[in-house]
């Protein structure tokens, strides 16, 4: 059993090394209206030097015949693709051929309805080349021509194409520092602010209010405890620190209870002793 | 003119009646409060252009200054309507001393917020 296993074997092995072949490559370059400028054989070894070029109506048909070399004979390989590079820009364009079972496979270019596999293109040219992949032989890839084809649109941005660049450095900007208005208008309207103590001062003046009892032992001491409230609270404007004021304010709070209940107490019995008079 | 005649006292008398009757009428004492709520008006007021026509640049100082005015403007008013004696059904259990003790309290709290924002 094992012999004819090994002779398989070996079979397959001699079967993957036949190598594979273009027989006649041919290009043709037809202008729109049908006269062909360019006709000739392309050779697998030789460069030419003369790219191949097209313009916006130009037609380009490649034909040749995928053979085994050793035999001679056309097969139908697997896969069959052209392969246009632009190796300024690294764009590509796969397009797969369609080979009969003969091995003859035609390609034609219509440069009026570009196919969608042809990446875009600039002015420097694309390189074409064929990739033939086959289960039974190695593969081929074997190098065509240059094509020179009128430069496309450009190359539409990835929408994330920016994430793969170093983003600008972000310049902060601040608003202006605020600044104080000129001096004499800051003066005007200092005395404005300042025009309604006038005001103040003029209609009190007006106004005679008895206080005859400002000054008595009994209300003195309140008024005064608020007087030192607002001491205290300038105080804590101008140094202090909140718990001090709060402390102080406290301590204050306790004294201006005790004596604002004997002012207002002895206010209240002086109005009811009088009942006549209000407050 | 002898249009203007008869309307001049027509439109004048309602003002001068009132103030007439203003101050003929209310107590001193009430004049005294409504004197310093006109000054209090007045300060508001006067903060309050130089904010909008100038600028509010120390806007923590306009904002203790203004609102200092109006929360003793409120205060002041209902100091005036507690003790003012026609209102004396309305706030049976106030005494105009209660009165001045709630206003003087509330004055001190305002008065501590103020100098907070003002620092």
């Amino acid at each position: 059993m094992i012999p004819p296993v090994l002779s398989l074997l070996a079979c397959a092995a001699l079967a993957s090394a036949a190598k594979l072949s273009l027989s006649g490559p041919r290009i043709t370059v037809i202008s729109s209206d049908g006269s062909t400028t360019r006709n000739e054989p392309l050779s697998l070894a030789l460069k030419s030097d003369y790219p191949v070029q097209l313009s916006n109506t130009d037609t380009l048909k490649l034909s040749f015949t995928i053979i085994e070399k050793d035999e001679g004979k056309g097969i139908r390989p697997h896969q069959t693709f052209l392969r246009f590079f632009d190796s300024d820009t690294g764009e590509e364009g796969i397009q797969p051929l369609r080979v009969s079972p003969s091995g003859k496979a035609k390609f034609e270019l219509n440069m009026a309805r570009p196919p969608a596999s042809l990446p875009p293109t600039s002015s420097s040219s694309l390189s074409v080349e064929l990739f033939v992949g086959s289960f039974v032989h190695s593969p081929l890839q074997a190098y065509l021509f240059d094509l020179v084809l009128p430069p496309s649109y450009p190359t539409p941005k990835h929408p994330e194409e920016s994430h793969y660049h170093v983003k600008p450095e972000i310049q902060h900007i601040f608003r202006p520092d605020p600044t104080s208005p000129p001096k004499f208008i800051s003066a005007v309207f200092t005395g404005v602010v300042l025009a309604p103590w006038a005001v103040l001062a003029l209609l009190w003046s007006q106004i005679s209010t008895p206080l005859p009892h400002l000054f008595s032992s009994s209300i003195i001491p309140f008024t005064s405890t608020l007087a030192i409230f607002e001491v205290l609270l300038v105080w804590y404007w101008v140094d202090l620190k909140l718990g001090q004021v709060l402390l102080y304010g406290s301590v204050l709070g306790v004294v201006a209870v005790f004596t604002g209940h004997r002012a207002l107490v002895s206010i209240g019995q002086r109005r009811l002793q009088t009942p006549k008079k209000s407050t | 003119m002898p249009p203007k005649a008869p309307t001049r006292p027509a439109t004048r008398s309602p003002i001068t009646s009132l103030l007439k009757a203003y101050s003929e009428q209310t107590p001193d004492r009430l004049k005294f409060i409504d004197a310093f709520l006109v000054f209090l008006m007045l300060s508001g007021v006067a903060q309050f252009l130089y904010c909008i026509l100038v600028t509010n640049y120390p806007f923590n100082a306009f904002l203790a200054g203004f609102s200092s005015n109006v929360g003793q403007f409120v205060l002041t008013a209902s100091l005036r309507s507690q003790v003012n004696p026609q209102n004396r059904t309305e706030f049976k259990d106030v005494s105009p001393e209660r009165a001045f003790a709630d206003f003087a309290l509330g004055s001190i709290v305002l008065h501590f917020f103020v100098f907070n924002f003002l620092g």
